[in-house]
């Protein structure tokens, strides 16, 4: 049967990446449907119960300042929360919590629920509804035809999911979750690149056969940070802490004992495995000469007494599992709830996208989430609030739009995507972002709410926030800026408490915060004025130390704006700029860059490269413009 | 189509021929030409456009580092459509290296090769069929700068270069993988390790600058092999294009063994000629040797100059002449037949350019030395035009310099305030002006050596 209500955008799959799309696209003001296969599992934290962590805290922040769910839900289902690099200043400080995944999925759904213009229906879906090559609607399996706009489809490891454990070996989409047969099939029919990627879990143990007390414990920080620029710590369930055991030689004998049945060992699985997070099995094959690693336990909720061992996924069989936990401090007697498994999964070329994340052969049709190689909550979430985004701009007939590298990580990761693509399961590190210090977590709303409000994901409520955090930024800057110090004034003199020699001449507040002795704080309390919350201080105080870094990272931003402004015709042939090596032709050719920028980044372009197709613009421009002046 | 004339920069580069000519001219194009020439002379001056000034070119300390005309050509009525200053001084690399270097470190950018023209043409500068043109320029010219560029440096220089990069690389390893893996095993920043590292590699970098500035390491011309069986007279020929005994000369096959350099000039331009062993199966230990290096100076040369004993026979066709040495050779391009001892034949001097080039010549005697002479400084001044070794040079020594301030800056933010993050920009920024000189190296390169080197990962 055809559907009778219309909608502007359906997103398959209620993951991560599903979930956000969905709810931009409805804070959007967008009718939007959200298809899932199983509406008890919207939300689902598949892998390790924990949010956030280098690089993908910055991706978190930055779908919270652009109005979306996972900051505010990891806020009401973080049970352990922790500053990782606190001591390695502010560019690269990064949140972690532990969730409860109850907790976290019940806020999701929750969420989901209450959004307005979004429904939700379970079935899975078999197949889209095409005109031409325009993608029109969703077929589910039983015959349901829904018509829309456009479709995000956001799969994760459903297409063509096999689970290994040891020799055997099994179609699904997640432990206990059917894949989704029809639509890989039917998307395989497309012209999309397609490949496979690998990934897997460790066994869940069940925490009353471990004694704790022959584990190092790691609680959460004593001030417990907060995940969300609208959250507060008073959303937080109970605190818990994690746990610290190590793998030792007689774990790692056992493993190699294991290893001519293992799927990865043995040449089973073909998929490649992300290099960050190997297999225990891949860390005692490459790097042998280490005699312990770390084993992070980490509970799984509060309700459950399932824990995850993080640092163990394997994909050896059972038996092997069993003794290479017991060989382990504290879990010598531990009883193993499910087994750990590795997946394979289709994942489609990224390089076949666009900076929207609209496939490139379908019209309307969208990709989010590890569908396109990605691994990683934040690094679906991300993608599928973007995606969600553009979908519903797409049906309000507006044009897209993408951060870019300079302005947050979510532009960083699909520039890298669409540029490069991926061999492995693409994570976020922020040694990828060369804009490091401007893209900071604690300047994610600062960066991109505004544009968030523009694009109607922002509500009146957060809106009302942000601007009075912004304010006073400004005012106290100015502040700090206008109010001088006196060498010999009482300030000066309480000041020598810090600093080794007395004032020379007359500074500003500003000038001496950037003076590494000093800080924001140790300046209020010398002047006795601390007016404003420790989030606009934090910004004040980064600003200034940062200056001079900051200052040279936007002169970088604004010599290559101009690249990054020059958009290729869709018409052009990259086959005929003159000048361009064979090599060069066959990378772009492999890319499709939508822009010069895009181009000079992809590995291998070199600049003479990138005035070549300066050159060859400039000329295909002129040649229309006549073209169109004869007409 | 204005989004495609926006330039930011402001470049620099020599525009004339480098070597000894009389007039040298430094270009500079961009919004700043304007405000660097004021502050290279120091004077609050307005420049009448297109109308030569006389002033001195002051150097950072105000001491004359030489003087000449300014020429302020304001666009878009320029060649390039931007201000563009020209500023002429005396010809002379000395002379010329110093102007050039103030000029960038006043805040201009060396320009690419062919930017000048690129400019030019996106600035409507010039006309659209003129695009093919560009395009092969910035082709060829850009091949050539990392020919010459390659060449510029020689073995040892290049080695320290390549130690140094690697070195780098390594810093970064450890502070990336710090940052972006708190929770492993591993603070490389806390131990000292990185501080010690750091120093060792600017110190090294000092030594490099040092040994750069001298131009102990560094050539600088185009390369002008002499090659040939022995006693072909190709100590000769060498003596005859310096113009003094250089070589030693006598009628004793295999007398030269090693590799005799000379540097000369014509018509002010500089021309490496590099005098080679004689070519042939020798039992000799030391004549082997000999020939081993003459081979791989002719591999990387610009021009090998390959001389016969006319006297001896009339094939012109080196194939069937000497098919084995014919094999060996890199780039049939880049190869002169040299009949010499014409004195002894009938032949006519000069150059006959159907198939190889060909010149006939007698070194003993001058006949045709001046052909010679001619058909070289033609060839490169072909190759001037774009970008010689000189340039090269210029180009990696200002990277090595931007990338040892930022070691040093990076330095001082590790120890004076413990800013791992800080210390990681500023060595993310020494790689990339390391880059202009190793070639490209990505933060997925970066993750790549980080994970073969540590095991990370829960």
């Amino acid at each position: 049967m055809d559907y009778p209500k219309r909608y502007g955008v359906i997103v398959i799959g209620g993951g991560h990446a599903g979930c956000e799309a969905a709810l931009a696209s409805a804070r959007m003001g967008v009718e939007t449907l959200l298809l899932t296969h199983n509406i008890e599992t919207l939300g689902q934290m598949s892998c390790n119960p924990a949010i956030g962590g280098i690089g993908k805290s910055h991706l978190v922040k930055e779908i919270d300042a652009l109005g979306g769910a996972m900051a505010l839900a990891t806020d009401h289902a973080g049970i352990q929360f922790r500053v990782l690099n606190s001591r390695k200043g502010p560019a690269v400080r990064a949140t972690r919590a532990q969730a409860d995944r109850i907790l976290y999925k019940a806020y999701i759904r929750h969420t989901l629920e209450n959004q307005q213009h979004l429904d939700i229906f379970q079935q899975s879906a078999d197949d889209l509804v095409m005109e031409g090559d325009k993608a029109r609607g969703v077929i589910t399996n039983m015959g349901v035809r829904f018509h829309s706009d456009t479709v995000v489809l956001t799969a994760g490891t459903f297409l063509g999911g096999k689970i290994h454990i040891g020799l055997e070996s099994h179609s699904g989409g997640r432990a206990g979750d059917p894949p989704s047969i029809a639509l890989a099939e039917r998307l395989r029919e497309m012209p999309f690149r397609v490949d496979r990627l690998k990934t897997g879990t460790p066994p869940r143990i069940d925490a009353r056969s471990v004694n704790f007390s022959q584990m190092e414990a790691q609680p959460g920080d004593d001030v417990t940070p907060v995940m969300s620029f609208w959250g507060s710590a008073d959303m937080h369930p109970e605190q818990i802490s994690c746990y610290i055991t190590h793998t030792n030689e007689k774990t790692h004998d056992i493993i190699r004992a294991g290893l001519d049945r293992s799927p990865m060992y043995t040449g089973v699985i073909e998929g490649i495995g992300p290099r960050y997070c190997p297999s225990i099995e891949d860390k005692i094959h490459r790097f042998a000469d280490k005699s312990s690693h770390q084993i992070f336990i980490e509970p799984e909720g509060l309700t459950t007494h399932e824990l995850y061992p993080n640092g163990i996924s394997t994909s050896l069989p059972f038996d092997v599992q069993l003794d290479l936990v017991h060989s382990m401090k504290g879990l010598e007697n531990a009883h193993i709830t499910r087994p750990g498994y590795a997946i394979e999964y289709d994942f489609f070329d990224p390089r076949d996208l666009r900076y929207s994340l609209e496939t490139k052969f379908v019209d309307g049709l969208f990709f989010a989430g590890q569908i396109n190689g990605t691994t990683g909550y934040e690094e679906a979430g991300a993608q599928g609030l973007l995606a969600g985004l553009n979908a519903a701009l797409r049906s309000q007939e507006k044009e897209a739009w993408t951060p870019r590298r300079d302005e947050a990580y979510l532009g960083v990761l699909v520039d890298d995507l669409i540029s490069m693509g991926t061999r492995e399961p693409y994570r976020m590190f922020t040694s990828r972002a060369e804009y490091r210090l401007i893209l900071r977590e604690d300047n994610a709303d600062i960066r991109l709410t505004e544009k968030g409000r523009e694009l109607g994901l922002v509500n009146d409520d957060l809106w009302e926030k942000f601007c009075v955090k912004k304010e006073a930024i400004i005012q106290e800057s100015q502040r700090m800026k206008n109010t001088w110090v006196q060498p010999g004034s009482p300030i000066a003199e309480k000041l020598t408490a810090y600093i080794n020699r007395p004032l020379s001449r007359e500074y500003s507040l500003m000038e001496l915060m950037r003076r590494p002795e000093l800080d924001f704080n140790k300046i209020a309390e010398v002047t006795g004025d601390l007016l404003v919350t420790d989030a606009v201080a934090e910004q004040v105080e980064i600003a200034a130390k940062y200056e001079g870094y900051i200052s040279r990272q936007l002169d970088d931003i604004n010599k290559l704006k101009r690249n990054e402004d020059t958009k290729f015709p869709l018409d052009l042939d990259f086959d005929n700029v003159k000048g361009l090596s064979n090599e060069v032709k066959q990378k772009l050719k492999e890319s499709r860059p939508e822009t010069l920028g895009q181009a000079s980044r992809i590995p291998g372009i070199t600049p003479a490269a990138v005035s070549l197709l300066l050159v060859s613009l400039k000329k295909h421009r002129a040649t229309k413009s006549m073209n169109v002046d004869i007409k | 189509m204005n989004d495609l004339m926006y330039s930011p920069d402001t470049i620099a580069a020599q525009a004339t021929p480098s070597g000894r000519g009389g007039v040298g001219i430094i270009r500079i194009s961009g919004v700043k030409a304007k405000e660097i020439a004021l502050a290279l002379i120091q004077k609050d001056t307005e420049f009448k456009p297109r109308f030569a000034h006389f002033h001195q070119f002051l150097d950072v300390n105000n001491d004359i580092v030489d003087e000449g005309l300014v020429l302020f050509f304001p666009g878009p009525n320029s060649f390039t459509g931007e201000d563009v200053i020209e500023l002429q001084g005396h010809g002379g690399p000395v002379v010329m290296t110093s102007l050039l270097n103030r000029v960038l470190n006043l805040g201009t950018r060396m320009a690419n090769p062919g930017e000048f023209s690129e400019r030019a043409f996106l600035n409507d500068k010039l006309d659209l069929a003129q695009a093919e043109a560009i395009a092969d320029l910035i082709d060829s010219a850009s091949e050539q700068a990392a020919r010459c560029a390659i060449r510029s440096l020689n073995g040892a220089f290049s080695d320290h270069i390549h130690v140094l990069v690697e070195q780098v690389i390594n810093l970064r390893l450890y502070v990336e993988a710090a940052i972006d893996f708190p929770e492993e095993e591993i603070d490389f920043l806390a131990d000292g390790k990185v501080g010690r590292d750091l120093a060792s590699i600017i110190e090294q970098l000092d030594v490099v600058l040092k040994e750069a500035n001298r131009g102990v390491l560094l050539k600088e011309g185009m390369k002008v092999v002499l090659a040939g069986r022995p006693n072909a007279g190709k100590s000769s020929l060498l003596n005859a294009l310096a113009g003094r005994d250089t070589a030693i000369v006598t009628d004793i096959a295999g007398t030269t063994r090693d590799l005799l350099r000379e540097h000369i000039h014509i018509d002010g331009m500089p021309l490496h000629i590099i005098d080679t062993a004689g070519l042939r199966d020798s039992p000799d230990a030391i004549e082997q040797e000999g020939i081993r290096r003459a081979w791989s100076e002719i591999k990387e040369a610009d021009r090998v100059l390959l001389l016969t004993d006319a006297s001896e026979t009339k094939n012109v066709d080196i194939e069937s002449m000497w098919p084995e040495f014919f094999e060996q050779l890199p780039d049939l391009d880049k190869v002169v037949v040299v009949r010499n001892k014409i004195d002894k034949t009938e032949e006519v001097q000069g150059i006959c350019e159907k198939g190889l080039p060909t010149v006939r010549l007698s070194a003993k005697h001058g006949q045709g030395i001046d052909d010679l002479r001619e058909y070289l400084k033609n060839a490169m001044g072909y190759q001037s035009a774009m970008e010689g070794g000189f340039t090269a040079r210029q180009r990696h020594l200002e990277a090595l310099k931007s990338a040892r301030n930022y070691l040093s800056i990076g330095q001082s933010q590790l120890i004076d305030n413990g800013a791992g993050e800080l210390l990681a920009e500023d060595l993310r920024m020494a790689q990339n002006h390391l880059n202009e000189i190793t070639g490209e190296f990505t933060p997925d390169d970066l993750l790549g050596r980080i994970f073969s080197s540590f095991c990370i990962g829960k």
